[in-house]
């Protein structure tokens, strides 16, 4: 978690030798040959040894960013006779444009200034300090590990990018850091915001002229002590200093290069014809892992490009055959920077993927079968290497789900299970959203499936009220959390309405399935559909206190078996209501009724019944006279029944 | 996770064991006995799992390759011959190679190395291969531990005390430590006979071929369900307390997310789903001894007639074209999704995503996906046009914001160039031509290139010169307004070199309003 390349510590040299030209000379003055006559080219300008560095090391902290926008952290340190520290671990400073803006406050070094004052040396004393020095993610872990904190780990890099004078130059600089980080340890063993330094890479690169004898040696990585190790690159400014710096990005962070071919572009000149190109990508080495234990890695033509610095594996762009809708096999996501960011082919390939669309990636095999082992795709804005399983699933011709456990059931509510679904889709909130009851949102969301899920029958033959369009607004809003008064009317109209399709008699969709005949007579039938309504409004009845007035509505306007209208007759007391709604649901399952002259009866009575009772409950203009809807809708705005229940 | 049977044919698998009874037993007899016994859990509860049949001597030979026809397997076991000495390196190296060519090396695969523990003489033994291990060559390197993740169990038809006396013990050991701890030795209790090795079986079914069973459970809807193959305890690679992670056996659905949503995540394994069937005292139909196949036909086919929550989703995930969340362990997700596969049969699926709070970079942290109908605002709009993901990352990368890299000259020539194109065709590209002056401006700045601005500037001067009668007079205004400025940033006078200034176009009175309107 904290290794090495957690903390990167660039210290570039800002003394007045920097200014020195690199003398690679860069032609910006390309005439075309219509406007050549006449005209003096422009003498060719020449980066200075410190726009080399700076440039490399972007390029470098660009490509790490890309690759690992979090966790791997870098501090820019500039060393003239005093330290400029450009920003600091902290994640939100970890991007180039900052670092840009930064550089530029610098500005190139002052070829003036009296270099005895001048050193690198105070921007690796700095760097060791700033290694000290405890991350975000650091104190993170250690804030929640406790007791164990020192288990967390301090190590880090220091790239140190200078113009040394002599090996012994550089032994000097070796030893500053070594005794720097002795002190500095000491310091930090006995300071909470520091943390002593368990390991720490030197990477000494000496940058000198085009055409100049390197004063300095190169040399491998060395132990100096149990902490420091130390490694010494001498190189040519201009290219060869990005090459070096691009292969250093590659080893500090286990990095490995892809190059994408046959890629089809228009020529810039001619639009209707088109030629292949390639492109080279870094990423994570994990994405070719498949091919590394294979022993693949030279078969899926990996060779060597660029000064034979680095591999690169071959991969061919296959035309575009997938969408997003399509969920492939993918064993790993490795986000990627192309080398070359700004080529022509690199921007038209990165612009193709950020506009949504993917590729797949074929690997060239020698037996010439093809193979798809990757796809390219980007993810809001970042480009990702999917790596996709290429070989024999286990899991091929399982048994058809048809087959197993409720296989031959044929009446699934699949639709209304799709529409459930959606309903209960998930949606990012911010960190800090935390509701009143102290859940975090996936928790918020597993209790709205708890509520959703209370009375959900699986087949369209269990169930008769989630087969009626009449019962969908109330069907939705009682299993909220919450119901607003309005929302307590809208369920009361919904019963309203169901009490008037009973007057009128209208059919049901009543499933037939399991019973002979034509089914349940159409008062068995609302006696059904009103007993289903109840289970579901009880199950949420616990809520709150409108969806118990939810409940209480249905139980005083639906019809109710012969007996208890007797018993009502006989004078029921108010208290007993409540007490009542609370059995209905049972009562009317368990004893049914047995006549229809005795239903018919029960109707009326009810009828008569209901006109009392919502004086009571509610003083809503539904009861069954007037027949008239559009003046009761008028009625109850003005009266709401929430008013009149008081 | 297939399985790959390694049996010892050598001819010291013949040697007798005493027994009580009157019939004879062989090794072979016993390793075959409890092979059987595997053969037939595995054909009853483990029916998916591909199986191939190696026997080796001092050569080998696949007998049965990968299948899930396990009487071919029980038939291939009926007809075993006897072979020369045990040579157990090249029987692994072989049992690597087929494993390669069929499954690939990211597919993890169980070897049951079946064997007596008399492990070979001389050259070839298992002593010897282990005392060379480390002086090979690269292409003949030892097979352990094997290129693809893998459990090798060694089922020894001999007893501890047996084969601790020599020093197979000790050699098997530090075959399972090659093989980086993934493994384990059973060894025979008691005296050599059918009911130690059925015992000796019996632990290894226990411990690698039991049936993983889960409630999958939405909400108040549930199914009791297998999954397979059974996932495995996952070790997260962290420097602090690596702690392996198994899949709890309650699968708690946590909402829904649309398959363009999810985008084809990395996931490190994918499992099916089988809806079972449990009956009323809590066993699983199917398993222990059902002799009766008639009464087990009829209670299938009233499981399949009796409404499934496994089906239902599975056919709204389908028809849907959504997957669902699903909680696997505390911080450890999964989704499940209809799968098809080319006979156009499917399946509910599973695929586990690497355990932690952040799996998939463009959901954003899990814990704080919550019910769209939370939001304010309906995050996927009232016609379902948009969508809350991918979540978009606070800083674009590199090859999404136009970056300056002029590490190669083709790349400052470039921008050089693309100012004075437009340069050129002032004043209609007056917008453009400020725009790309600014870019070079910036990272001539940040990199202290300030010998370019000065060469830009002469640039722009001799473009002045070279003006036609005919070109616009605003252009010669902003070209030498442009150098001016130019030349200024390169003096580093902080009034002029500030990044964060940008040059503008010079107001003249030929550009007037409409000059100001391209701005």
């Amino acid at each position: 978690m904290f290794s090495v390349s957690h903390k990167t510590a660039f210290v570039v040299d800002h003394c007045p030798y920097m200014a020195e030209s690199s003398r690679q000379l860069i032609e910006c003055d390309m005439l075309t040959k219509s406007r050549s006559q006449g005209v003096i080219p422009l003498a060719p300008v020449s980066k200075s040894l410190w726009t080399c560095a700076i440039e490399c090391s972007m390029e470098y902290c660009r490509i790490l960013f890309d690759v690992y926008p979090t966790w791997k952290l870098v501090n820019y340190i500039v060393s003239d006779s005093e330290v400029h520290i450009l920003n600091s671990w902290k994640q939100e400073d970890q991007n180039t444009h900052e670092l840009m803006a930064a550089l530029a406050a610098v500005g190139p070094p002052n070829p003036r200034q009296d270099p005895e004052c001048c050193s690198v040396l105070h921007g690796l004393v700095a760097a060791v300090e700033s290694l000290c020095k405890i991350t975000e993610y650091q104190h993170e872990s250690r804030t929640t590990l406790m007791d164990t904190a020192d288990r967390v780990a301090n190590r880090g890099r220091i790239i140190c990018l200078t113009n040394a004078k002599s090996d012994t130059h550089v032994r000097m600089l070796e030893d500053c850091v070594l005794e720097t980080i002795q002190e500095q340890n000491k310091r930090a063993a006995g300071s909470d915001r520091l943390m002593p330094i368990q390991q720490c890479e030197l990477v000494l690169v000496h940058i000198y002229p085009q055409g100049e004898e390197t004063l300095v040696s190169d040399r491998q990585k060395k132990e100096l002590s149990s902490m420091l190790s130390s490694e010494v690159h001498s190189v040519r400014a201009g290219r060869y200093l990005a090459s070096k710096l691009n292969v250093l990005v590659q080893q500090h962070f286990d990095l490995a290069s892809t190059t994408i071919t046959n890629i089809p572009m228009k020529e810039e000149q001619h639009a209707n014809t088109s030629a292949n190109y390639d492109v080279e990508l870094l990423h994570h080495r994990d994405a070719h892992m498949e091919f590394i234990k294979s022993g693949d890695l030279h078969m899926a033509g990996s060779t060597s490009r660029d000064s034979g610095l680095k591999e690169t594996v071959t991969l061919k762009w296959c035309t575009p055959r997938t969408n997003s809708v399509e969920l492939h096999y993918c064993t790993g996501a490795y986000r990627i920077s192309p080398v070359d960011v700004n080529s022509r082919p690199s921007s038209c390939l990165t612009n193709f993927l950020l506009n949504g669309r993917s590729v797949l990636l074929e690997q060239p095999r020698k037996s010439g079968s093809k193979v798809i082992s990757h796809m390219l795709s980007s993810h809001g804005g970042e480009i990702f290497l999917h790596v996709l399983n290429s070989t024999r699933s286990t899991l091929e011709d399982p048994p058809s789900i048809s087959e197993g456990c409720g296989g031959r059931v044929t009446d699934y509510r699949i639709t209304d299970f799709g529409e459930f679904m959606r309903e209960n889709r998930l949606t990012p909130f911010p960190d800090s959203m935390i509701d009143a009851a102290g859940r975090t949102p996936v928790e918020r969301a597993k209790s709205q499936l708890e509520r959703y899920t209370r009375y959900w029958p699986m087949i369209i033959s269990q169930t008769t009220i989630f087969n009626m369009q009449a019962v969908v607004p109330l069907a939705n809003l009682i299993v909220k959390d919450t119901l607003t008064d309005e929302d307590v009317l809208t369920c009361q109209k919904t019963v309203y309405n169901l009490v008037d399709m009973e007057r009128k008699s209208d059919p049901l969709p009543i499933s037939t399935v399991g019973s002979r005949g034509k089914g349940p007579k159409r008062d068995e039938q609302y006696r059904i559909m009103w007993n289903e309504l109840e289970t579901l409004v009880k199950a949420h009845v616990g809520t709150s206190e409108r969806h118990q007035r939810v409940l209480e509505c249905i139980s005083a306007c639906r019809s109710k078996p012969p007996e208890e209208e007797e018993r009502k007759k006989r004078g029921r007391k108010r208290e007993d209501k409540e007490d009542k709604t609370e059995k209905n649901g049972k009562d009317t399952e368990e004893k049914g009724w047995t006549t229809d002259s005795e239903r018919l009866k029960g109707v009326m009575e009810r009828e008569k019944d209901e006109q009392s009772e919502c004086e009571i409950i509610k003083d809503s203009p539904d009861s069954p006279e007037p027949l008239n809807k559009k003046p009761r809708l008028a009625t109850e705005e003005q009266q709401p029944p929430e008013k009149s229940k008081e | 996770m297939p399985t790959a049977v390694l049996l010892d044919s050598s001819l010291s698998m013949t040697r007798p064991v005493s027994v009580e009874g009157s019939e004879e037993f062989q090794r072979k007899n016993l390793a075959v006995h409890g092979l059987t016994m595997l053969f037939e859990h595995m054909a009853t509860n483990y029916r998916l799992e591909f199986t191939s049949l190696v026997s080796f001597s001092s050569l080998w030979e696949v007998l049965v390759p990968f299948t899930r026809d396990y009487n071919t397997l029980q038939e291939a076991l009926n007809n075993l011959e006897d072979y020369d000495k045990t040579c157990l390196e090249a029987a692994l190296q072989g049992v690597s190679n087929i494993v390669q060519q069929e499954w690939g090396t990211s597919c993890p695969c169980q070897v049951v190395l079946v064997t007596d523990g008399a492990l070979g003489i001389g050259r070839g033994s298992l002593r010897h291969s282990l005392q060379t291990v480390k002086q090979r060559v690269e292409d003949k390197k030892f097979p352990l531990p094997f290129p693809f993740p893998s459990k090798l169990y060694v089922m020894c038809i001999a007893n501890a005390e047996e084969l601790q006396a020599t020093d197979s013990m000790d050699n098997l050991e530090q075959l399972i430590n090659l093989n980086g701890g993934e493994g384990q030795i059973y060894t025979m209790e008691g005296p050599l006979c059918l009911k130690s090795v059925q015992s000796m079986f019996g632990k290894l079914i226990d411990q690698a071929y039991s049936p993983f069973h889960a409630v999958l459970r939405c909400g108040n809807l549930t199914s009791d369900v297998q999954v397979f193959p059974r996932p495995e305890p996952v070790t997260i690679d962290e420097e602090v307390d690596p702690m392996p992670r198994t899949v709890q056996t309650d699968l708690e659905i946590v909402g829904f997310i649309e398959i363009g949503d999810i985008s084809s995540p990395p996931v490190l394994s994918r499992h099916l789903v089988l809806p079972i069937a449990v009956n009323k005292e809590g066993d699983e139909i199917g398993t222990g001894a059902t002799d009766d196949t008639e009464e087990e036909t009829s209670t299938n086919q009233m499981a399949g007639k009796s409404p499934n929550f496994c089906v239902l989703l599975h056919g709204s995930l389908k028809v849907e074209g959504m997957v669902a969340l699903v909680q696997l362990g505390p911080d450890w997700f999964g989704m499940l999704y209809s799968q098809a596969d080319s006979k156009k049969k499917s399946n509910l699926m599973m695929s586990l995503f690497e355990p932690g709070s952040e799996p998939l970079p463009w959901l954003g942290r899990i814990s704080q996906l919550g019910p769209a109908s939370d939001a304010a605002e309906n995050p996927y709009g009232e016609d379902d046009s948009k969508s809350p993901f991918p979540i978009q990352p606070k800083h674009k990368r590199s090859y999404a914001q136009n970056v300056t890299v002029w590490i190669k000259a083709s790349g400052l020539q470039t921008d050089v160039q693309k100012i004075l194109r437009n340069a050129r065709k002032l004043p209609e590209k007056t917008q453009t031509f400020y725009k790309e002056l600014n870019r070079l401006r910036k990272a001539a700045l940040a990199f202290g290139f300030w010998e370019l601005l000065k060469s830009m500037a002469e640039l722009l001067e001799r473009e002045c010169t070279l003006l036609s009668d005919s070109a616009h007079p605003d252009a010669a205004f902003q070209l030498s307004h442009a150098a001016q400025q130019l030349k200024l940033a390169s003096s580093g006078d902080s009034k002029y070199a500030a990044y964060e200034h940008n040059i503008t176009p010079m107001l003249t009175d030929f550009s007037g309003g409409g000059g100001a309107d391209r701005i």
